[in-house]
C-alpha cells in the first residue's frame, strides 16, 4: 500500500515542479547563457596523468515529463572544463584541461580510473553494460555520480546499478570518512542546487529535498563509488562564473569534486 | 721392472742427485768424450760410404764409447733416507662412516693388517692413528667405522705437532679422501712442510659414484617474511641413471611445498634446479630437500638435506613519498594493501603546502614531509620517492636519502615521473651516487607514451619479478602484459647494478625499466615508470600480476633490512665434533658501529637445553661480537642475542642452527683422488691406488723428516746400462750388413 502512495506523492510534486520549471525556464536560461564555445582548449592535446572522463549512457524510455530530462550531456562540456581549470589551479595534480567521454561498450573506459556520470538518475544499462561498470569498480577505477534527484530518479538509478552491484549496501557516507578530509574538511555541507532552482530560494528538485553524499564501498571499504544525490555539483561548476549563481555553493561543489578525486587516486 | 733395469725404484731416482763415486773429475769425462769425438771423426774420413751412412756409424761407434768410459766413472745417486729403526711412522687410518661404503675400511684394514703393517714394522716402529672426528692415537684398529665426521686435517696437525718431540719419518694415509672437517687447508700443508714429513696416501673407494644420486647443496634465504616467495637452488649429480626421471621435492613436515620430475643428465654431471615456493606462516621451519631414490641406487643417503629457514613474522615500514597525486600511489597502495607483511605509509603532495598522509602512526608523524632526523627517517626499512624534484628536498634530506640505504642498511626505489630521476634533477644531487643508473642531465627523458616490458636473461631468472612459478610460464606472462602508462629514460646501469627488465616504447627502442644494486649496507632500485597501474587497469580484475609484481618487489626491498642487531651463525649445520660460530653485529642508535655493547646471547636446544653466552668484541672488526659454542647434542637450536649500551637495549635478534651428526658421511662419498694427490705431491709423499702398495716401504725410506743419513748408491751396475751397451753394439753390426759395411 505504501509504494503506489509514494509515486503518487512524487509525481504530484514532479508535475508542480514542471510546472514551476515550464514557466521560469525562459527567464534562467537569459542569465545563464550558453557560450556555444566546444572547440577544445589551449593544451587539452598534452599528455596528462589525470583526464576527467564523462559516462556517456544509455537513457530510460520516458514518456511525458521525464522524456525532458536526463541525458549523459547535461551540462556537457563547460562544466567539466570549467571545473578542470580549478582542478589545476587548487591541487598539483597533472590534469588535461579537456574532458574525455567513454561508454561501458568499448574498454576504453579502463584507461580512465576516474569517471563522472550526471543524472544517472536516468540511465538505463543493460546488463552488459552494468557488468562492465562493476569489473570498471573491481580493477580498481572510481565512479562519481551527480545530478540526480528525488525518489523517482533514486530508483532508477538504482535500478541500474543494482544489476551489478547488489551484493553490498549504498551507505551514507560517514562526516570523518577520508573523502571529505583528504584536502579540504567538508563536515558542513550544504545542499548545491542546480540553475532551475534560480533564485535560489529553494535548494532542492522534485522531493529530493535532503542532499546525501552516499557510497558504495569495496569489500576492503574503499568508496568506489561516490553518489551525490539531491544536489547539482555540474551546474555549480558550469556557472562558477557567473555572477547570478552563488559562490558559496560553486566553491563546495568544487571542494566536494577535488576531494574526491585526490581519494579515488590515493585509496 | 724399473726397479730391475736400474737397481732401485723410480722415486731414488727422483729424490736422488747424480754423483759419480770414482771420484775423477768430471771435466776430464768431458774431454775424454770430446777426444773419443775426435778419433772417430779421423778414422772415418776415408770411408767409401755416403756421408749420412759414415755419420751414422761414427755416432753409435761415439754412443758406445762415451756410454763404457761414463761407467768408468761410476755413476752413482745420493740419496736421504730414514735410519731403520730410529724413526717413527705414523700411520693414519680413516674411521669415518664413509669409510663403509664399497667396503673401504675392510681393504683398507687388510691392507694394514696383512702386509702393510707388518712391512712397516720390520723397519721402523710404527704409530698407529684413526682419522674420524677428533684424532686419536691407538692400539688396534676398530672392527668397523662409526666416526661421524672425517677430519683428516685434524689428524695431521697433530702428528706435525708431536714431530718437535718424536722423530717422525713419514706419515702413511689409508682413506678415502672424502674430508669434512675443513681443516686441510693450507696452514696443515704448511705445518706437514716445516716438519719436512711426507704423506704418502693409499686412496680407497670408487674414484666416481655409480649408480647414485646425490643432493650436494641446497641453498636458500635464511630468513624471510611470511608468505614470501623464496628461491632453492638445489645442487645435484648422479651416475648410472642418465635419462631417467626423478622427482624432486620440498616438504615442510608433511606438507609439500614444490615438487619437480627431473630429467637426469649425463653421468658425473653437476646440475642445479631451482624451485620456488611460498614460505608459509610465521616460525622457524625445517625444510627437508629431497630426491626420491632410484631402484638400484647404492646410496639413498645422500638424496636429502635439511634446511632451516626464519620465517619471521615482522611487518617492515615502508614510506612512500609522492610529489603529486598519481594512479601510481592509488595502485601501489592497493597492491600492497592486500599483503599483511608490509605497512605502507605514504606522503603526498596534494597542494603546494599540504600534504595527504597515509598509514601514519600518529597525528603528527611526518606532519612536515619527508623527514629530516635520522630517529624519524631510519624507523623506516624501505623508502619509495616518487614523482618529485630532488631540489624540493633541503641538502640535509638529500644526504638523510643516501645515508638511509648506505648506513642504515634500508632499500629505497626511485620511481619514474615528469619530475623524477632525471627530469627532477636528481642527477645532480649527492643521491645520484647511490643510484644504479648513470641518469641523462637533461629534460624530456619521461614520456607519457606506451611501452611494453621485457625481462632481461637476469630478470628471467630473479624471484623478483616471478609472477608465474615456472620460469617459462613467467616470461610468457610478462610479454602478455599491458603497456606501461608511461617510461623514462634512465641513462646506462652503472657497473655491478643489475637491469632486471626494459621498457620497449617501439621498434628498436629499449630503456631499462627495473634496475638494482646493492648501496653501502642497503639496496637500490630504480623503476623507471609511473604507470604500472595500466596492469591493473587492463586486466581482468581478477588477475594478480600487478599485485604479485609490487608485492614482491617491496618484500625485496624492505623483507631483508637489518636492525640495531644481526645475528648470524656461520653455518646453518655443524656436525657433533665441531663449535659454532655465533656472531653479532650491532649498531648504536646512530645505525654506527656500537663498540662498547655488551651482547647476551640465550641458546635453547632439543631436550630443554638452555645455555647463555657473552659474546665478545671480535678483532679487527667494530661493532661485531663473537663466541663458538658447542651444541650439546644434535637437533635444532634456537640463540637469541640481546644487545644493551649501558642500561639501554640497543636491540635482540634470533638465528637457529643445527647441529647434526654423521650426516655430512653420506654426501660426497666418492674417493676424493685429487685431494690426495695433492697432500702428497705438496708434502713429498706419493698417492698410491692399494694395489700399488708394493714399494710403498722402499719409498719410505727416501725421506728428509726424522733421523736420517745421506747415502750413495751405485747406478753403474744396473742392467740397464750392459743392456744398452749390448743393444748398440748390435744395433751396429745389424746396420753394417746392411750397408755392406762390414
Amino acid at each position: 500500500m505504501r509504494r503506489p502512495v509514494g509515486v503518487l506523492s512524487a509525481a504530484l510534486v514532479l508535475a508542480g515542479s514542471l510546472f514551476a520549471f515550464q514557466r521560469g525556464y525562459g527567464n534562467i536560461r537569459r542569465l545563464f547563457p550558453d557560450t556555444g564555445n566546444d572547440s577544445p582548449p589551449p593544451g587539452s592535446q598534452e599528455k596528462t596523468e589525470f583526464y576527467f572522463a564523462r559516462l556517456r549512457y544509455p537513457n530510460i524510455r520516458a514518456s511525458g515529463i521525464w522524456a525532458m530530462r536526463g541525458s549523459w550531456t547535461v551540462d556537457y562540456p563547460k562544466a567539466d572544463r570549467q571545473f578542470l581549470q580549478g582542478l589545476v589551479r587548487l591541487t598539483r595534480i597533472h590534469a588535461n584541461p579537456m574532458e574525455r567521454v567513454v561508454d561501458l561498450i568499448g574498454d576504453e573506459i579502463f584507461n580512465y580510473p576516474f569517471v563522472y556520470v550526471v543524472e544517472p538518475g536516468h540511465w538505463d544499462l543493460p546488463d552488459s553494460q552494468a557488468r562492465k561498470l562493476r569489473e570498471f569498480i573491481d580493477r580498481g577505477g572510481f565512479l562519481f555520480t551527480d545530478d540526480f534527484h528525488g525518489t523517482f530518479e533514486w530508483e532508477l538509478f538504482t535500478a541500474s546499478l543494482n544489476k551489478a552491484f547488489a551484493d553490498r549496501p549504498i551507505v551514507d557516507i560517514e562526516d570523518d570518512d577520508p573523502i571529505f578530509h583528504v584536502l579540504y574538511d567538508l563536515d558542513h555541507r550544504m545542499q548545491v542546487p542546480g540553475i532551475v532552482n534560480y533564485p535560489f530560494q529553494r535548494t532542492f528538485e522534485y522531493d529530493g529535498i535532503e542532499p546525501k553524499w552516499r557510497a558504495w564501498r569495496d569489500a576492503k571499504g574503499r568508496i568506489a563509488i561516490g553518489i551525490c544525490f539531491n544536489m547539482d555539483q555540474g551546474d555549480a561548476w558550469e556557472w562558477a562564473d557567473n555572477p547570478h549563481y552563488p559562490e558559496k555553493y560553486a566553491s563546495q561543489a568544487y571542494r566536494t569534486a577535488i576531494n574526491y578525486i585526490l581519494y579515488a587516486m590515493t585509496h | 721392472m724399473f726397479e730391475f733395469l736400474f737397481n732401485y725404484p723410480l722415486a731414488v731416482y727422483q729424490k736422488g742427485t747424480f754423483v759419480f763415486s770414482s771420484g775423477w773429475p768430471a771435466a776430464a769425462l768431458a774431454a775424454g768424450l770430446l777426444a773419443m769425438a775426435a778419433l772417430l771423426a779421423w778414422l772415418f774420413r776415408r770411408r767409401r760410404l755416403p756421408v749420412k751412412r759414415t755419420l751414422a756409424l761414427a755416432a753409435i761407434e761415439w754412443s758406445l764409447l762415451a756410454l763404457l768410459l761414463l761407467l768408468l766413472w761410476r755413476p752413482a745417486l745420493s740419496v736421504t733416507v730414514l735410519k731403520p729403526q730410529q724413526n717413527v711412522i705414523a700411520v693414519v687410518v680413516d674411521t669415518s662412516r664413509s669409510m663403509a661404503l664399497e667396503q673401504r675400511y675392510r681393504q683398507a684394514l687388510a691392507l694394514y693388517e696383512e702386509r702393510l703393517g707388518g712391512d712397516l714394522k720390520k723397519r721402523f716402529p710404527v704409530r698407529l692413528y684413526q682419522a674420524g672426528e677428533a684424532p686419536a692415537r691407538v692400539d688396534r684398529l676398530p672392527a668397523e667405522p662409526a666416526a661421524q665426521r672425517t677430519d683428516l686435517g685434524a689428524a695431521l696437525r697433530h702428528i706435525a705437532s708431536e714431530s718437535s718431540l718424536l722423530p717422525v719419518g713419514a706419515v702413511v694415509l689409508l682413506t678415502d679422501g672424502a674430508d669434512n672437517g675443513g681443516n686441510l687447508g693450507p696452514e696443515t700443508i704448511e705445518a706437514l712442510r716445516r716438519a719436512r714429513i711426507p704423506v704418502h696416501a693409499v686412496g680407497f673407494g670408487s674414484e666416481r659414484i655409480t649408480q647414485d644420486i646425490e643432493i650436494l647443496d641446497a641453498d636458500l634465504p635464511a630468513r624471510v617474511l611470511p608468505s614470501s616467495r623464496l628461491l632453492l637452488t638445489a645442487t645435484l649429480r648422479q651416475s648410472g641413471f642418465r635419462g631417467r626421471t626423478a622427482r624432486l621435492t620440498v616438504r615442510d613436515g608433511d606438507r609439500v611445498l614444490a615438487q619437480r620430475d627431473v630429467r637426469l643428465p649425463a653421468d658425473g654431471e653437476t646440475w642445479r634446479e631451482t624451485l620456488s615456493l611460498n614460505a608459509g606462516g610465521a616460525g622457524v621451519k625445517t625444510l627437508d630437500i629431497a630426491v626420491q631414490p632410484m631402484e638400484g641406487e647404492t646410496n639413498p643417503r645422500n638424496n636429502r638435506v635439511e634446511r632451516l629457514v626464519d620465517v619471521r613474522g615482522r611487518k617492515p615500514r615502508i614510506l612512500y613519498f609522492e610529489g603529486e597525486p598519481r594512479w601510481e600511489m592509488k595502485f601501489l597502495r592497493r597492491a600492497v594493501e592486500e599483503d599483511p607483511q608490509l605497512d605502507l605509509t605514504s606522503i603526498v603532495r596534494t597542494t603546494e603546502n599540504r600534504f595527504y598522509r597515509q598509514g601514519i602512526r600518529s597525528p603528527q608523524e611526518l606532519e612536515r614531509g619527508l623527514p629530516s632526523t635520522v630517529g624519524e627517517l631510519f624507523a623506516f626499512q624501505a623508502l619509495i620517492i616518487g614523482n618529485v624534484e630532488a631540489g624540493y628536498f633541503t641538502p640535509v634530506q638529500q644526504n638523510l636519502i643516501r645515508e638511509f640505504a648506505d648506513r642504515r642498511g634500508g632499500g629505497v626505489l626511485f620511481l619514474g615521473g615528469r619530475a623524477a630521476l632525471g627530469d627532477g634533477g636528481w642527477q645532480r644531487s649527492p643521491v645520484a651516487e647511490m643510484l644504479p643508473v648513470s641518469l641523462p642531465d637533461r629534460k624530456g627523458a619521461f614520456r607519457r607514451q606506451p611501452a611494453t616490458v621485457e625481462l632481461t636473461r637476469a630478470g628471467a631468472e630473479s624471484l623478483l619479478l616471478r609472477i608465474e612459478e615456472d620460469p617459462e610460464k613467467n616470461a610468457a606472462r610478462w610479454k602478455a602484459l599491458p603497456y606501461l602508462a608511461d617510461y623514462q629514460e634512465t641513462g646506462q646501469p652503472k657497473p655491478g647494478a643489475t637491469v632486471l627488465a626494459e621498457a620497449i616504447p617501439g621498434v628498436r627502442l629499449r630503456h631499462p625499466l627495473l634496475v638494482t644494486q646493492n648501496y653501502g649496507r642497503g639496496r637500490v632500485a630504480v623503476l623507471a615508470t609511473g604507470g604500472t597501474w595500466r596492469w591493473q587497469m587492463a586486466q581482468d580484475a581478477r588477475d594478480q600480476s600487478h599485485e604479485i609484481f609490487w608485492q614482491q618487489l617491496l618484500r625485496w626491498l624492505a623483507g631483508a633490512v637489518e636492525e640495531h642487531v644481526t645475528l648470524l651463525a656461520t653455518r646453518q649445520t655443524y656436525s657433533g665434533g665441531e663449535a659454532a660460530v655465533i656472531r653479532a653485529e650491532v649498531r648504536d642508535r646512530n645505525y654506527l658501529p656500537a663498540t662498547s655493547a655488551v651482547v647476551s646471547v640465550h641458546l635453547l636446544g632439543p631436550g630443554g637445553i638452555r645455555d647463555t653466552i657473552e659474546l665478545a668484541p671480535a678483532r679487527g672488526e667494530p661493532g661485531v661480537y663473537e663466541a663458538r659454542w658447542r651444541a650439546p647434542r644434535p637437533g635444532a637450536y634456537l640463540a637469541e642475542a640481546i644487545a644493551r649500551e649501558g642500561l639501554e637495549e640497543l636491540g635482540r635478534d634470533t638465528v637457529t642452527f643445527r647441529r647434526e651428526d654423521g650426516s655430512e658421511e653420506f654426501f660426497r662419498t666418492e674417493q676424493d683422488r685429487r685431494l690426495l694427490e695433492r697432500l702428497a705431491q705438496q708434502t713429498g709423499g706419493r698417492y698410491y691406488r692399494p694395489s700399488e702398495t708394493g714399494d710403498l716401504v722402499k719409498e719410505i725410506e727416501l725421506s728428509e723428516a726424522g733421523i736420517t743419513v745421506r747415502e750413495t748408491r751405485p747406478v753403474w751396475n744396473a742392467p740397464a746400462a750392459f743392456l744398452l751397451l749390448a743393444g748398440l753394439k748390435t744395433f751396429e753390426w745389424l746396420v753394417r750388413r746392411r750397408w755392406g759395411a762390414v
